[in-house]
């Protein structure tokens, strides 16, 4: 049953503290996961990594075969092959930080996401919690300060578009396909469209987080509901900006890694396995500040809405995916099929089943049941598994294209993301004790249904 | 108890009690027919029986009365398809996924919309049916025995995905919208005072009292068809999008078409529910079920689908570019500026811009505004199909073989047809059948008629007649 | 006047009936009947309440697990069907795609579990509630389905007489009721009402009509 007794709103105030504990815990798991890194890195920069790659070929690794433009028939392989002379083992680093960077900057947004998402909606049951989300906004400037030093320092190996013997016409590396992309593809353009993302969004995120700081100092009610109304206008707003640039921040930043290749629905399905993890991560961190001892008030009740979240918008994933995947299967254009031939014919292909699992077989049977959306338990356990479903998704769109044969899951790949892991607990952590603001929006017009919420 | 804030807005006005409630709506179905339905119910007979003469010429001498040529072998019939069954979409889409939302405004429109969803599900039926040219060998595409032909059905072909999906999302709607009905057939049992009333609401009411652990039930099959109802209606449109999508058409083949056509299906659905509801508000006086808070409501998802419907139509474009596949960029310049200009700026026009004039508070607040903006979705929608089948098809690979399509009477007639079967069946339901779910309005009830709302100024009415 | 052993053996059935006019009055009654050991025999409302039936102890529904059977059948089904037709009865190359083109076969089989479960669980719940056109309901009152809210308790289940039940359902707080309508009544069935038949229903209907006492609305002159 919901907490019951009268509704108090300023005895429902709680001041997040970060505790020694949660220090060590976040400490503790960026450590590992650093070590892990390290150790993968060592084992990159000693060379280790060339017998796998000869394993690889004589395997019969397609991978090590298929250049980008050996299948676009437009061109002969010729620059091709000056990459694999190329490849160093920090392209390896480059790319991992590449996938960390939008895995984590998409579920830092996502956070603020939700909570416009919320208001616009006029949605009562998260009232309670909406500070969490709202919180995972601060990672957004950080992460974006990673992404764009990535791109700074990664970006030729990253992107292939950037190299600028493709746009020399009459000579062997000129791409007609790539070159007709210029007018998009081009660096400086490229930079500006990441700098205005970016800095729109860490600018919406500032206004919403202000605005709604500012309801808590409110007196009378007729002061919270203009800061309401404008909380609604101003999630309106994000929601607008936010729905043609995650599209076109997933183009430029995904997409024009396989540089040939498109599809239409790519945005949507950047978008879809963001708003997942976001999802799941916004679950896993309210449970977590749960157990800590706060958010009292938040019982399975609210609980259970966001574990049917996390349920639903998995087969929405997995819509989308399917969706995308059986068009490009069954019209069998070598232009499109070349992206699933790359990730299904070659090393990577366990990964395109280890995903459909992780993200959809598994929250799809484990959250079926009424009582595994209400446990702490079972949600950490789906959540979990379907971050780490969703990062291996991300690893998977961008690793192909960046490192070709050379890419694999390895010491690197499993300790890099508990890095960021760290760092996002702690940015979160760190902001929501910093101000002495109430962890519970006490002032939310609908506070007292979130309170009441039972299901 | 529920606790309901301070900022929302009622959901009834008006002051009514729960009988009330019941009198407003089940007064709809015992009294005599109005002469204003009466006539209503013979304009839609008269178009039912116009189209039906054209269409049975057309049955009768085959489907080259058509404007069908050899190039655009697909015209109307499949863009009439695919609009009546995108209208079918906001029915289910307002029980379903407003019901798992917990958008307790849904109640009272969603009875009308599911039969609307219901009637524009068969208008849309008739389409393939009669475009088979043989319409009684109908069963053909189901899996029957080899005797029947010579092989199995072809369970790749998006046709035949087709079939099972609108074949299921028909009678899983029906059940739904007939599982939402029995408590209402019982109310108006047990309100009957004549003997036929008694037996026949008795009949549809399956023995329905109400016992609480019929409710726990209830709820539950309530919430479990929503829930395989909102992947069903994405299914149901997506698949109709792999019916153009899973081909090498350029403008036909590209990925977002699935969410896309679900977009715009709840796009014009919604439209259509606005067009059938702000009717139907009027002549049964239902503004203090269906109030302004509802319609405003209804017009941001309007807003919402139909920019998401915009930006769709901007990522094919920009990708029709981007990819510098030459056939596609041809058939996007094409749609543009070919022969068919003024169906796409009429497409872009209806769709994109119009809606977008929703922002304004005072137009979507406005009665007026929202009827015929809602009329300007659905013309808009039926051009989005009709841009996307035809302007692919009449200029294909062969240059020679480029033509033009031009309706004849037939195709024209035959869309009336639908109009008159899909209006015949709506009068009949908002005549014999309760057109508001007054159980779930009663479950909304207890927190509407209460003064909480003294902070949000509820939007008045100025049909108020009551 | 406690329940007799020959009220037990004989087939008729007698219940006292209040009748209240808020849910939230339904709810605390229910808590304060039960607290008197009283068995209450079913609530009826216009509409479904929420939180009654934790109230009355009732079990969640078990028919999302039946739905959950019917569907998994419904995916075993289809995928049986399509590869067996298309992969091992009758294999042809479709589209250079295998025989057995398994992205190819998830839209029917999604389909097909949605039809069977939705159908499964559906035909569960009207078996199981008994709901058919042909039943015969046993109703209480009739303004169950408009706007009262109805408690029945059956003589037979308790140990307390028809008077103390009556006693303890105006406490509880039925609505003031009227001559025509009383608030705490007591409801008798017959052997024949409690196991009607629906041809005796109609035959009945149709030569008595339907008797102006026996509905919710006023019968126009």
């Amino acid at each position: 049953m919901a907490a019951h007794g009268t509704f108090d709103r300023e005895k429902l105030v709680e001041h997040f503290e970060f505790s020694a504990k949660a220090k060590k815990t976040i400490f503790t798991i960026a450590g590992i996961g650093l070590i892990f890194a390290l150790i993968g890195i060592i084992l990159l920069a000693t060379d280790s990594g060339h017998d796998e790659h000869a394993n690889l070929i004589e395997s019969g690794n397609t991978l090590a075969s298929i250049s980008e433009e050996g299948t676009s028939g437009i061109e002969a392989g010729g620059h091709g092959d000056e990459h694999h002379a190329e490849y160093h083992w920090t392209q390896r680093l480059k790319a991992n930080f590449w996938v960390n960077s939008i895995f984590f900057l998409g579920i830092a947004v996502i956070g603020v996401f939700f909570v416009a998402i919320q208001y616009v909606a006029t949605a009562g049951w998260s009232a309670g919690i909406k500070r969490v989300p709202e919180a995972f906004g601060w990672a957004v400037p950080v992460f974006a300060g990673f992404l764009g030093f990535t791109f700074i320092w990664g970006n030729h190996e990253l992107f292939h578009w950037t190299h600028d013997y493709l746009y020399v016409e009459n000579t062997p590396g000129y791409d007609a396909i790539i070159a007709g992309k210029a007018p998009y593809l081009n660096l400086p353009f490229f930079s500006g469209r990441m700098i205005v993302f970016l800095a729109v969004w860490t600018l919406f995120f500032y206004l919403i987080r202000k605005n709604s700081l500012a309801e808590d100092k409110a007196t009378s009610f007729d002061e919270v509901y203009k800061k309401y109304r404008n909380m609604v206008k101003l999630s309106a707003g994000f929601l607008v900006f936010f729905a043609v640039s995650s599209s076109m921040a997933a183009w430029d930043w995904v997409l024009s890694i396989d540089t040939h290749w498109f599809s239409t629905m790519f945005g949507w399905y950047v978008f879809a396995s963001w708003w997942v993890s976001g999802l799941a991560a916004i679950t896993l961190a309210i449970i977590l500040i749960k157990e800590a001892g706060y958010l009292k008030f938040i019982n399975e009740n609210h609980l259970h809405d966001m574990g049917k979240y996390v349920f639903a918008f998995s087969i929405f994933w997995t819509y989308i995916w399917f969706s995308q995947f059986l068009l490009i299967y069954y019209a069998n254009i070598p232009e499109e099929t070349i992206y699933f031939i790359e990730r299904l014919g070659t090393h990577y292909a366990p990964a395109v089943f280890v995903i459909l699992i992780l993200n959809f077989a598994f929250p799809f049977l484990f959250l079926m049941t009424r009582e595994s959306k209400r446990k702490h338990i079972t949600l950490k356990i789906a959540a979990i598994a379907v971050l780490i479903g969703h990062y291996i998704d991300f690893w998977l769109m961008i690793t192909p294209g960046t490192l070709k044969e050379h890419g694999s899951f390895g010491f690197l790949e499993a300790g890099l993301p508990f890095v960021f892991v760290g760092i996002f607990a702690y940015i979160v952590c760190y902001n929501l004790a910093k101000n002495k603001d109430s962890l519970v929006a006490k002032n939310h017009p609908l506070l007292e249904e979130a309170y009441n919420h039972h299901i | 108890m529920q606790i309901v804030s301070q900022v929302r807005e009622p959901l009834i006005t008006g002051k009514r009690t729960l009988h009330d409630i019941t009198d407003d709506i089940s007064s709809r179905v015992e009294e005599k027919p109005s002469k204003a339905w009466i006539l209503a119910f013979l304009l839609s007979l008269a178009l039912l029986g116009a189209g039906g003469v054209f269409l049975g010429d057309m049955l009768w001498n085959g489907i080259g009365r058509w404007g069908l040529n050899r190039t655009v072998q697909w015209a109307w019939d499949i863009t009439n398809f695919v609009w009546w069954v995108g209208i079918g979409h906001a029915g289910t889409l307002i029980s379903a996924v407003l019901l798992l939302f917990r958008q307790k405004w849904r109640t009272a429109i969603n009875r009308a919309a599911e039969a609307m969803t219901i009637f524009a599900v068969i208008c849309a039926a008739v389409w393939p049916v009669i475009h088979m040219g043989r319409p009684w060998l109908v069963y053909w595409p189901l899996p029957l025995p080899n005797t029947f032909g010579s092989l199995w059905v072809n369970f790749n072909s998006p046709l035949l995905w087709d079939v099972f999906a609108i074949s299921t999302y028909f009678s899983v709607s029906l059940v739904f919208w007939y599982i939402g009905l029995i408590p209402d057939f019982a109310t108006i049992r047990d309100r009957a005072v004549g003997k036929w009333g008694r037996l026949i609401y008795g009949a549809l009411s399956f023995g329905w009292i109400g016992g609480a652990r019929s409710w726990v039930h209830y709820e539950s099959v309530a919430l479990i068809l929503a829930g395989l109802s909102t992947p069903l209606v994405l299914s149901v449109h997506t698949i109709v999008s792999f019916d153009f999508a899973t081909s090498v058409i350029p403008g036909w083949h590209t990925t977002i078409f699935p969410p896309y056509f679900v977009a715009g299906a709840i796009f014009s659905g919604f439209a259509m529910v606005l067009t059938l509801m702000l009717i139907t508000r009027k002549v049964y006086r239902l503004q203090h079920y269906i109030t302004l808070e509802h319609i405003e409501l209804m017009n941001i998802i309007i807003i919402v689908t139909g920019s998401i419907v915009g930006i769709a139509y901007i990522t094919e474009f920009f990708m029709a570019w981007y990819s510098g596949v030459e056939y596609e960029q041809f058939a996007f310049v094409n749609r543009m500026t070919g022969d068919y200009w003024w169906a796409y700026w009429a497409m872009m026009t209806c769709n994109v811009i119009s809606p977008q004039l929703f922002w304004i508070k005072k137009i979507r607040t406005s009665l007026v505004a929202t009827f015929v903006l809602s009329i300007i979705v659905n013309i808009g929608m039926w051009f989005e199909r009709f841009v996307i089948i035809v302007t692919s098809l009449h200029h294909d690979y062969l240059p020679s073989s480029w033509a033009y399509f031009t309706p004849t009477w037939w195709d024209i007639m035959c869309y009336v047809f639908t109009f008159g079967l899909f209006f015949t069946l709506f009068f009949l339901f908002a005549k014999f059948f309760p057109v508001i779910n007054m159980a779930e309005v009663k479950t909304a009830w207890k927190n509407s008629n209460q003064d909480v709302y003294k902070h949000n100024k509820t939007i008045e009415d100025p049909n108020n007649v009551i | 006047m406690a329940a007799t052993e020959a009220q037990k053996m004989e087939l008729n059935k007698h219940f006292v009936v209040g009748v209240f006019d808020d849910e939230d009055t339904l709810a605390d009654a229910i808590t304060f009947v039960k607290e008197k050991g009283i068995k209450i025999h079913e609530v009826f409302t216009p509409y479904p309440i929420h939180g009654l039936e934790h109230k009355l102890g009732y079990k969640h529904s078990w028919l999302p697990t039946a739905a959950f059977l019917f569907g998994a059948t419904g995916t075993t089904l289809a995928l049986i069907m399509q590869i067996g037709m298309l992969g091992v009865d009758w294999p042809m190359i479709i589209g250079g795609k295998p025989f057995i083109a398994v992205p190819d076969f998830i839209p029917v089989t999604f389909e097909m579990t949605v039809l069977l479960a939705a159908f499964g669980m559906v035909g569960s719940f009207l078996v199981s509630q008994d709901m058919k056109p042909h039943k015969v309901p046993r109703i209480f009152d009739r303004r169950a389905t408009d706007d009262k809210f109805i408690m029945a308790i059956d003589l037979a289940e308790n140990t307390l007489g028809e008077e103390q039940l009556k006693e303890v359902l105006k406490e509880a707080g039925t609505e003031e009721g009227t001559e025509e309508h009383p608030a705490i009544f007591r409801k008798d069935f017959t052997d024949e009402e409690n196991n009607p038949s629906f041809i005796g229903y109609v035959r009945k209907l149709f030569s008595e009509g339907v008797l102006a006492n026996d509905t919710s609305r006023p019968v126009k002159s």
